[in-house]
């Protein structure tokens, strides 16, 4: 492409419709993560569910093949994004929803193996850290990444305080994952608002 | 009133450079080289331009023992694009 080739206003016009074109073809994903979790989530079921009439020990442990996924996952994620050449809006985003639901869905198991659960409180702080720790890590908003990572710890410290105390960790959560960084992002919407004024 | 084309943008380089940008939150050197057809040079001269101008950031950084160059639009870009658009569409009115 040239430079200083001399432009109408409909070669612009075409120019900048072309380019954001372009920029949007290259939005599609692979594809090849979604393959990867859909085979090894099918496996894991049907071989249980075979298990179940089969009865053989070794094939209890099937479901440790989503540890081991991970390994290939970040592969796949680290290849894909060197060859991509570009950050997209959405992909923070998307990685930090991704991101938060396998940090939770993992905390939900292990908990759920080792523990008895007899409050609900895990599982509520459990959820609380997934929407925050996505919002933290897809606006790069510091605060909220703590919120949600101080939730799944909460949950964790919850499984060993009883109730009603274990209220005290809910509002904990909601003071780290929500209240503060609410108060955090008041301030910066009413400075910018005043700048603007 | 027919208001003259931003001369910085009426540039065919440097408008391709601004339009892909404004669609992504960064882009790296190869990928805008690549998808603009320019060759490094030129691209880079364009690059300097509009950095010059306020309407990109360009970082350098090195990623697996290469320079790696990472352009970024800034809000200062974002304004001067949608103003170009803009007065493009008043030009194109006018001449219809």
């Amino acid at each position: 492409m040239e430079n200083e080739q001399t432009l109408t206003g409909e070669q612009s016009l075409e120019l900048i419709t072309s380019m954001i074109k372009q920029a949007r073809n290259d939005y599609y994903d692979t594809g090849i993560s979604a393959l990867l979790w859909g085979s090894v989530i099918i496996l894991c079921s049907m071989v249980t569910y075979l298990n179940h009439y089969l009865k053989w020990p070794a094939l209890d442990y099937i479901w440790w093949l989503t540890v081991v996924a991970v390994i290939p996952q970040i592969i796949i994620s680290i290849r894909e994004g060197k060859h991509r050449g570009y950050r997209s809006y959405q992909s923070d985003l998307i990685a930090g929803v991704w991101l938060s639901f396998s940090i939770a869905i993992f905390l939900f198991s292990y908990l759920s193996s080792r523990y008895v659960i007899d409050h609900e409180a895990a599982i509520f702080l459990t959820f609380y850290g997934i929407p925050t720790f996505a919002t933290g890590y897809g606006r790069r908003f510091r605060p909220m990444i703590v919120g949600g990572l101080a939730c799944w710890v909460l949950a964790i410290v919850s499984l060993y305080v009883p109730y009603p105390n274990v209220l005290f960790l809910l509002a904990g959560g909601a003071l780290l994952a929500w209240f503060i960084p609410g108060l955090l992002l008041r301030r910066c919407y009413l400075k910018a608002k005043r700048q603007h004024v | 009133m027919f208001k003259d084309l931003n001369p910085i943008l009426h540039s065919q380089l440097r408008l391709a450079v601004v339009s892909l940008l404004i669609t992504v939150k960064e882009a790296e050197f190869t990928y805008l080289r690549e998808k603009t057809n320019a060759t490094a040079g030129n691209l880079s001269v364009q690059i300097n331009k509009l950095k010059e101008a306020g309407y990109i950031d360009v970082t350098k950084s090195f990623k697996d023992n290469y320079p790696q160059t990472i352009c970024k639009i800034t809000p200062q870009g974002v304004q001067a694009f949608e103003e170009y658009v803009k007065d493009l569409q008043a030009y194109l009115n006018i001449k219809k």
